[in-house]
């Protein structure tokens, strides 16, 4: 894919070539720059002083620029956040992981029935989150849940899971699994056509039966897809919202407020803007390990082919 | 994956599955050996379509919360909370949206989707291209940065945003939310993009230089026109990531520029539980997305994939 030309030699084509690029890449890098980095400086900055809505004075004020950080280590609301998000994002990651792949391998088929399954699949991850989030609101909610209704009828009447502390995450985290399960369905089933015929028949005429042909070959080809999978939902886990401003609004009490919620409420609602800008800077700092993790292995060559 | 899409094209290589199946029937079928031919002849079919059966029972447990939303949509009001599953259709919900405010979030939704995806398509599109074309020393942490954007949380964006915005009096204008889209679609622009451009031979766009077309014009004659199918399907990719949008959109808009996700919010929150009306509007935003999904599927799936799986 390299165009060296050699075409004009020596009438500065080259040049002009590389200035015609130039011209098409700076609107972009310029607008980048001005909408995510000019914002993440400021976010840094703003991270440093005891900016708030009260405080407007407090914009540039730097006398003392780590308070805020050492705020965040006293602050039990934003330990238990995290501790929080890291429950919700384990539980469905893992769960989607095991779905998604379970889902892949039932539907990885040539038949035209398997192949419309699989569009279909994938509805629940492009709906607006904030139509999912409606969806299981509507599951929780006891007067129009089918589910509830169903097991009043039997005689087992639930308290709706959102109302309840100890289920109430893992309410989220089924929702959350049933909107990004698919993710991992594609991925995986897109890893499965790259796994190569003739391992798996030696495999097989050598008398290795399925689990084996799974266990041996298929999986070691799928596992480098499952773990990039796995850190990519991490990743978005983070960013979770709509659902628990939906669903539970972080409550009941503080049990399904992850880090990202509290920093919403703490700029949002209270207007704390400094404060928010360092738990911000907290979970950016998170996200961007976990890319460095991604890049590292190998995601995103484009260049390496 | 340069021309075809991994997942839903013809398998180039066997899948797996064509080679499974067989030996375990026949290990299975032969010690048993005592059914009669008519029950093999369906324990046959079975198994054979027991992969499609499994697959449509799923799909059906999987969608059934979905397929609840938009039966709520058209209940009539007095049985919303009645068990039957027969009812006559009715589209009082809708018929009460019309006559609200939610014509309007629609419509701002509408505006701020089209315009972000105008922009992003705008301004990406061509460093796409150089991106793809040109060789430079930084590229690779170039295209690294770009994709990283998507990457980072709203909030780190918003709280920037929210306070620069109310200097510049962008709150809660359909600009300024177009312009927010732009820190997720620009990128998802440059990135996707790069794989389409890659698919057009060089050799084209070096013939256009010799008959004295410069590098835009051959981009813009040849290669553009070339990858216009990848370009349809960014468009669209665009636009459902800038319509399915809530946070930005919840913290930067009021009254003025309120898209529709933010007024299903409201719904919730102010109007009471007016089952049939909520649902009608849930019904209504994921139509467009819906609709798209099905007309653009296959390069939808390498969108929502971007780079994830090794080109």
């Amino acid at each position: 894919m390299s165009t060296t030309l050699t075409l004009h030699p020596g009438t500065g084509w080259e040049a002009a070539r590389r200035r015609a690029f130039l011209w098409g890449l700076l609107p972009s890098l310029a607008v980048l720059l001005a909408i995510t980095l000019v914002p993440a400086a400021a976010l840094l900055v703003a991270s440093f002083t005891p900016l708030s809505l009260t405080d407007a004075a407090g914009t540039f004020r730097f006398d003392d620029p780590l308070v805020n950080y050492r705020h965040l280590l006293e602050d039990e609301r934003f330990l238990r956040s995290i501790a929080t998000q890291l429950k919700l994002s384990a539980s469905s990651v893992a769960l989607q992981l095991a779905v998604g792949l379970a889902l892949a391998l039932l539907l990885n088929g040539r038949s035209k029935l398997l192949r419309a399954t699989r569009t279909a699949f994938l509805v629940p991850m492009v709906l607006p989150p904030i139509v999912v989030a409606l969806i299981w609101k509507i599951l929780y909610t006891p007067d129009v849940s089918p589910v509830h209704r169903a097991l009043e009828a039997v005689g087992l009447p639930v308290r709706s899971l959102i109302a309840n502390p100890d289920t109430a995450l893992w309410a989220i985290s089924l929702a959350d699994t049933w909107q990004w399960f698919p993710f991992t369905m594609l991925m995986v089933l897109a890893a499965l056509q790259m796994v190569p015929d003739e391992p798996l028949e030696a495999a097989s005429l050598d008398g290795a039966n399925r689990r084996q042909l799974f266990r041996y070959i298929v999986f070691p080809h799928i596992r480098p897809v499952l773990v990039v999978c796995g850190l990519f939902r991490l990743i978005d886990s983070f960013k979770a919202f709509p659902l628990i401003y939906v669903l539970t609004d972080g409550g009941p009490g503080t049990v399904t407020e992850v880090t990202n919620y509290y920093g919403f409420i703490q700029a949002f609602n209270f207007s704390y803007w400094g404060y928010a800008s360092a738990i911000a800077m907290v979970i950016l700092a998170g996200v961007f390990a976990l890319s460095w993790l991604v890049g590292r292995l190998g995601w995103n060559d484009h260049d390496k082919r | 994956m340069t021309s075809a899409n991994p997942t839903f094209s013809p398998p180039i290589s066997t899948p797996i599955a064509t080679h499974l199946p067989p030996p375990a029937p026949r290990t299975r079928a032969e010690p048993a050996g005592e059914p009669p031919l008519s029950g093999t002849r369906r324990a046959g079919w079975l198994r054979r379509h027991a992969r499609g059966i499994a697959a449509v029972a799923l799909l059906l447990v999987v969608m059934f919360p979905f397929l609840w939303l938009v039966q709520l949509a058209f209940k009539p009001g007095a049985e919303i909370f009645e068990d039957s599953l027969f009812f006559v259709p009715t589209l009082e919900g809708f018929r009460s949206l019309l006559q609200g405010n939610f014509l309007k979030s629609f419509w701002n939704s509408l505006a701020v989707s089209t315009l972000s995806t105008g922009l992003s398509l705008l301004i990406g599109v061509p460093a796409a291209y150089a991106l793809t074309r040109w060789q430079f020393k930084w590229r690779r942490h170039v295209a690294l940065w770009i994709l990283v954007t998507r990457m980072a949380p709203p909030i780190a964006f918003t709280i920037p945003f929210f306070l620069a915005y109310r200097w510049l009096g962008l709150q809660d204008t359909v600009l300024g939310l177009a312009i927010v889209y732009l820190t997720f679609n620009l990128a998802i622009v440059i990135w996707l993009m790069q794989t389409f451009f890659e698919a057009v031979p060089t050799a084209l766009e070096e013939a256009a230089y010799i008959d004295g077309c410069g590098v835009w014009q051959a981009f813009w004659r040849i290669t553009l026109p070339l990858a216009s199918p990848g370009l349809a399907a960014t468009a669209v990719l665009c636009f459902i990531f800038a319509w399915n949008d809530f946070f930005y959109a919840l913290i930067l808009t009021r009254t003025n520029a309120i898209t529709a996700p933010v007024a299903i919010v409201n719904f919730l929150q102010y109007e009471g539980w007016e089952w049939t009306k909520i649902a009608a509007s849930g019904t209504l935003v994921m139509f467009p997305v819906v609709i798209f999904t099905v007309l653009v599927r296959t390069y939808l799936v390498r969108g929502l994939t971007a780079g994830g799986v090794k080109d």
